[in-house]
């Protein structure tokens, strides 16, 4: 089972952090949104939980 | 914004085989009672054979088939607590004019639906939507929740005068006392709906034909529509200089059938401000059909027909729409607020000859399903088939010139 990323959009409000801790699989967008470009693969699971954690507005999680 | 089609404050209701069958009698509850009877004591196994039955989709706008979504609504409530039941009549698309129609003409069929339904579920409350931009037709739902006495609690609501204030989240926000608008789910209505209950929310429209199905039965309800999909569906007819009409259509008639002679041969607008355009040649041989006009490309949405007639550019009136689609964002997911008026803007570009396509594409795609709403999707959907179903409008525009003029002009010699 793949886990993926996702972003709830009210929430966020750009900025990017998110893309600094796991480039593999979040892009920005030209206004500094998060574009999620891929699965998060076991071996980034380490990173998608520490960018689920350090995401100022509490607006990533992991959705199987 | 104001709306490009305004919202109605008048409409044309024709009368129809089914629901609007009998609208003549007025709308008062004696009315319908003599028409139809009382509202029939039904199961939860009853209730969902009859929507299986008849292979009753939703009539909000993505068809979803009604007998899954209470089969989830069921599950849950097994597990957890008595359910919720929402009738959403906010129909916040200005093109749309069918539950604004029903309110006026047949509201204690919507209502006989969500009490019935609500009896089979032991639902805790019916939650009635009404829509904050016609105040005419809250005010005729307003007066048949007045002259009923249902065995369950209902409780009306009014929507906030917005485009999206109609989402289903949006929707359940209202009813929970917060502001009305969409919001990100991990689950949908149907499993955690208000206050977390299983939530049954589906379109005014949707309910009526639930109303009709629990009084007739799924036999006399088959007796319109094709074999593979039965019944009927209401259209909300726009075009140039006269109200809205509403008629009510057999699955399988022709779509051209509901067009005045005025806007033959020109382009049309199928599923409203989140729908699709198609040629005219595409509408002359279209059906009404929920399959069949997937396979066509287009879609039959909430059944909204928007004919701008041959003296409008499509292109002109797509960056009208989408300028409003883009002044309705909530303003609260990034990508949309940001995103969709730099859609707009660069469809104004093409329009003056001086953007591209690929531009309006790299944002059409930097916005779809970038929301807690289905709203960028919908207008990505809009603006996308303009360019695959007219591309010769957007080619003269490149060219300096619009189609429109050439039109009319043929049409009238
Ligand atoms: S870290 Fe959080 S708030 Fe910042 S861009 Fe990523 S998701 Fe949005
Ligand atoms: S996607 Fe747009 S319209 Fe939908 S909730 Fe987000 S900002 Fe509002």
């Amino acid at each position: 089972m793949s886990h993926q990323l996702r972003v709830d959009w009210p929430a966020c409000k750009g900025r990017g952090l998110c893309h600094e801790l796991l480039p593999e699989i979040v892009d920005l967008d030209e206004w500094g949104y998060p574009i999620v470009t891929g699965p998060i693969t076991d071996d980034l699971r380490p990173d998608a939980a520490s960018a689920v954690r350090a995401c100022p507005r509490l607006a990533l999680r992991i959705v199987d | 914004m104001n709306s490009p089609v305004p919202f109605p404050d008048d409409l044309h209701v024709h009368p129809g085989p089914a629901l609007l069958s009998g609208i003549a009698q007025g709308p008062s509850l004696p009315a319908h009672r003599t028409q139809y009877g009382v509202v029939p004591n039904v199961d939860t196994r009853t209730l969902t054979e009859l929507v299986t039955a008849v292979g009753l989709r939703g009539r909000g706008g993505a068809a979803f088939p009604f007998a899954i979504k209470l089969g989830a609504v069921l599950e849950r409530a097994g597990r957890t607590r008595r359910p919720v039941v929402v009738v959403n009549a906010s129909e916040g698309e200005p093109a749309s004019s069918k539950d604004t129609a029903l309110a006026l003409t047949r509201p204690h069929l919507v209502l006989d639906g969500a009490v019935a339904a609500a009896q089979a579920l032991r639902a805790n409350k019916v939650h009635v939507v009404l829509p904050g931009e016609r105040p005419f037709a809250a005010a005729g739902l307003r007066r048949a929740l007045a002259e009923r006495d249902d065995p369950v609690e209902i409780v009306e609501h009014t929507a906030e005068p917005r485009f999206v204030a109609g989402q289903a989240k949006a929707v359940v926000e209202l009813i929970e006392g917060r502001t009305n608008l969409p919001v990100t789910t991990w689950q949908p209505e149907a499993e955690s709906g208000v206050g977390g209950r299983p939530t049954l929310l589906s379109n005014a429209e949707t309910w009526a034909h639930v109303g009709l199905l629990v009084h007739v039965g799924a036999t006399a309800y088959r007796r319109f529509g094709t074999s593979g999909e039965p019944g009927t569906a209401l259209l909300s007819v726009t075009t140039p200089d006269a109200v809205p009409h509403v008629h009510e259509v057999e699955y399988g008639a022709r779509m051209r059938d509901v067009l005045p002679p005025s806007v033959v041969g020109a382009p049309v607008l199928l599923g409203g401000f989140h729908g699709s355009w198609a040629t005219w040649e595409t509408v002359a041989s279209l059906r009404v059909s929920v399959p069949g006009m997937r396979s066509l490309g287009v879609a039959l949405g909430a059944g909204v027909v928007h004919a701008p007639g041959p003296d409008a550019c499509p292109l002109a009136v797509t960056v009208r729409i989408t300028d409003y689609l883009a002044s309705q964002s909530a303003r609260r997911c990034g990508p949309c607020l940001n995103g969709l008026p730099a859609l707009a803007l660069s469809l104004h570009r093409v329009l003056d000859g001086s953007g591209t396509r690929s531009r309006v594409e790299e944002l059409a795609s930097l916005v779809v399903r970038r929301g807690a709403c289905a709203h960028p999707d919908g207008t990505v959907r809009l603006v996308r088939s303009l360019f695959a179903a007219l591309p010769g409008e957007i080619l003269a525009h490149a060219a300096g010139g619009c189609l429109a003029a050439d039109r009319s002009r043929r049409l009238a010699s």
